[in-house]
């Protein structure tokens, strides 16, 4: 089950990173914003995606 | 055989035994493996570099896209069509099919020349790397014209990130295989973002409706940068076809799909080629035409997206350059009797470190990925034509193992004298690859002609 909860987590994370950049071509964030939002769902998904995929 | 190429002979196969036996039934892997090993590596570091060059050489939009689509229509079907079947006949690596047909002498000279080639890879990675972390510091990118070291700050960054990249490869190369797995879609990401973040700058507006007229006028608009050919149609595709001949002509990818439960499973590659050869491309594109056509990876990566788009670009160099560092290592093991591991992976990384201050193997990356893969061909070939013509034409198989030769003389004579015609061959150096891939198929058959039963 935990498994499942980090691994959906990490996948949002990543969902984030491309989430940034579109949401600068619709003109709807900063590039700095996009770079922010990028960076952040970026350590998100490197902090989550090594805990589930070491389990698997 | 000599005393002493038997004794090389001997330690190189120690090296390789694990794999010396087909695979077993029971160790075949699913497609959905393939897929995403296929999918994992073929979006690398000198990917940035690689769609960045079509648009210095001047492709058009509908070249490009064109001629991406064709060239990696064709890597994909010579992955099925020549390295599957063999592959899952034989259920060997080349390494050991090759030792069968060309003999121990012969494999010795290939693993040397591959790992020479592994090694020039790798310092170019780092070299893209190296334009990351130099952005930071304020270190000039090498002009595309240099051979030299431009800077001393320069080989020094260069010998500083090898040194690093091969530490980190030998306190684990295990674990930083299972890392680079988690880093893998997350680089694919680096790419599709930071072509997206750099599209409003250069115009398209949200809905794409202005996109190609766009593509067409700004980013691939046919006008090559001062100092680079014109590229048309016919140089994608063939691009696109060769970037991996050594792995799919060349047969080299054996080694993974020898684990393939059919030869279709060939078809797996399209994983790897679309999302990383096409899509990948594509976004580099498009980040160069954003920073005003200058090749400097770390700043196309930080221009789109910041600091992690430069981790992306350095992360992108390491676990690319962390497995090349280790298959030159083992390559090179073979002339290093009794180094332990670790002393052999720093051979191959200071060898590829100092490699790397010579910006000629980045600037020159696309000349160098031809030439990587016009060197091993005609290999591919020799085994192609051992394989499949000479049963049909009734021509003895494996003579070298059946008659225990150190080499064998006509496939040797094949490699050399193939290379010696692509080297004089009057056509672009992107198109030479194809004649002589057939000059040696056609001519090792003829000398093999006097082992006809």
């Amino acid at each position: 089950m935990r498994k499942k909860i980090l691994a959906v987590l990490s996948l949002a994370c990543l969902a984030g990173c491309l989430a940034a950049p579109v949401l600068h071509f619709l003109g709807k964030l900063s590039l700095e914003g996009n770079k922010r939002l990028f960076l952040a769902a970026s350590v998100g998904w490197f902090v989550l995606a090594p805990l589930w995929a070491r389990r698997r | 055989m000599t005393g002493r190429f038997a004794s090389i002979a001997s330690r190189m196969d120690g090296l390789y035994e694990f794999d010396r036996e087909p695979v077993a039934p029971g160790k075949l892997q699913s497609g959905g493996k393939f897929a995403g090993l296929f999918a994992g590596e073929h979006v690398a570091a000198t990917e940035f570099v690689i769609g960045a060059f079509f648009v210095l050489h001047g492709v058009t939009a509908r070249d490009l896209f064109s001629g991406l689509l064709l060239g990696n229509l064709l890597a994909v079907l010579s992955w099925t069509f020549i390295c599957a079947p063999i592959a899952v006949r034989t259920r060997l690596t080349l390494y050991w099919y090759l030792r069968k047909i060309a003999g121990p002498g012969l494999t010795i000279v290939y693993n040397l020349a591959n790992a020479v080639l592994y090694c020039i890879l790798a310092g170019a990675m780092i070299a893209v790397s190296a334009t990351a972390v130099g952005l930071a510091f304020g270190i000039k990118t090498p002009a595309l014209g240099a051979v030299l070291p431009s800077s001393l700050s320069w080989v020094l960054l260069t010998i500083v990130i090898g040194a690093l990249f091969t530490a980190l490869a030998i306190l684990g190369f295990e674990r930083l295989s299972r890392f680079a797995e988690v880093c893998s879609p997350w680089i694919f990401i680096v790419f599709v973002a930071g072509g997206l973040a750099v599209l409003p700058r250069l115009g398209v507006r949200p809905g794409f409706g202005n996109f190609w007229e766009i593509a067409t006028t700004k980013i691939w608009n046919g006008l090559p940068v001062s100092g680079q050919d014109k590229f048309g149609l016919w140089h994608v595709v063939f691009f696109a076809w060769f970037c991996n001949l050594a792995m799919h002509v060349g047969l080299s990818d054996m080694a993974v799909l020898r684990y393939a439960r059919k030869w279709t499973y060939g078809l797996y590659s399209a994983f790897g080629m679309y999302p990383g050869h096409m899509l990948a491309w594509i976004c580099s594109g498009i980040m160069v035409a954003g920073v005003g056509r200058e090749m400097n990876p770390g700043l196309m990566a930080y221009e789109a997206l910041g600091l992690a788009g430069v981790a992306g670009l350095l992360l992108a160099g390491w676990t690319t350059a962390n497995p090349t560092l280790y298959r030159a290592g083992l390559a090179l093991q073979t002339i290093t009797p009794g180094w332990p591991r670790w002393k052999v992976t720093l051979a191959a990384g200071a060898i590829t470190s100092v490699l790397s201050c010579f910006p000629v193997f980045f600037v020159k990356l696309l000349d160098y990925v031809a030439i990587y893969g016009l060197v091993l061909m005609p290999i591919g070939a020799v085994v192609f034509a051992e394989h499949w013509l000479f049963p049909r034409l009734g021509i003895e198989q494996y003579s070298a193992e059946k008659r225990n030769w150190a080499f064998n003389r006509a496939a040797l004579g094949v490699w050399a004298g193939t290379l010696t015609a692509c080297f004089l061959m009057p056509i672009h150096l992107y198109f030479r690859w194809l004649p002589g891939y057939l000059l040696a198929l056609v001519s090792y058959v003829i000398l093999s002609l006097g082992r006809k039963n």
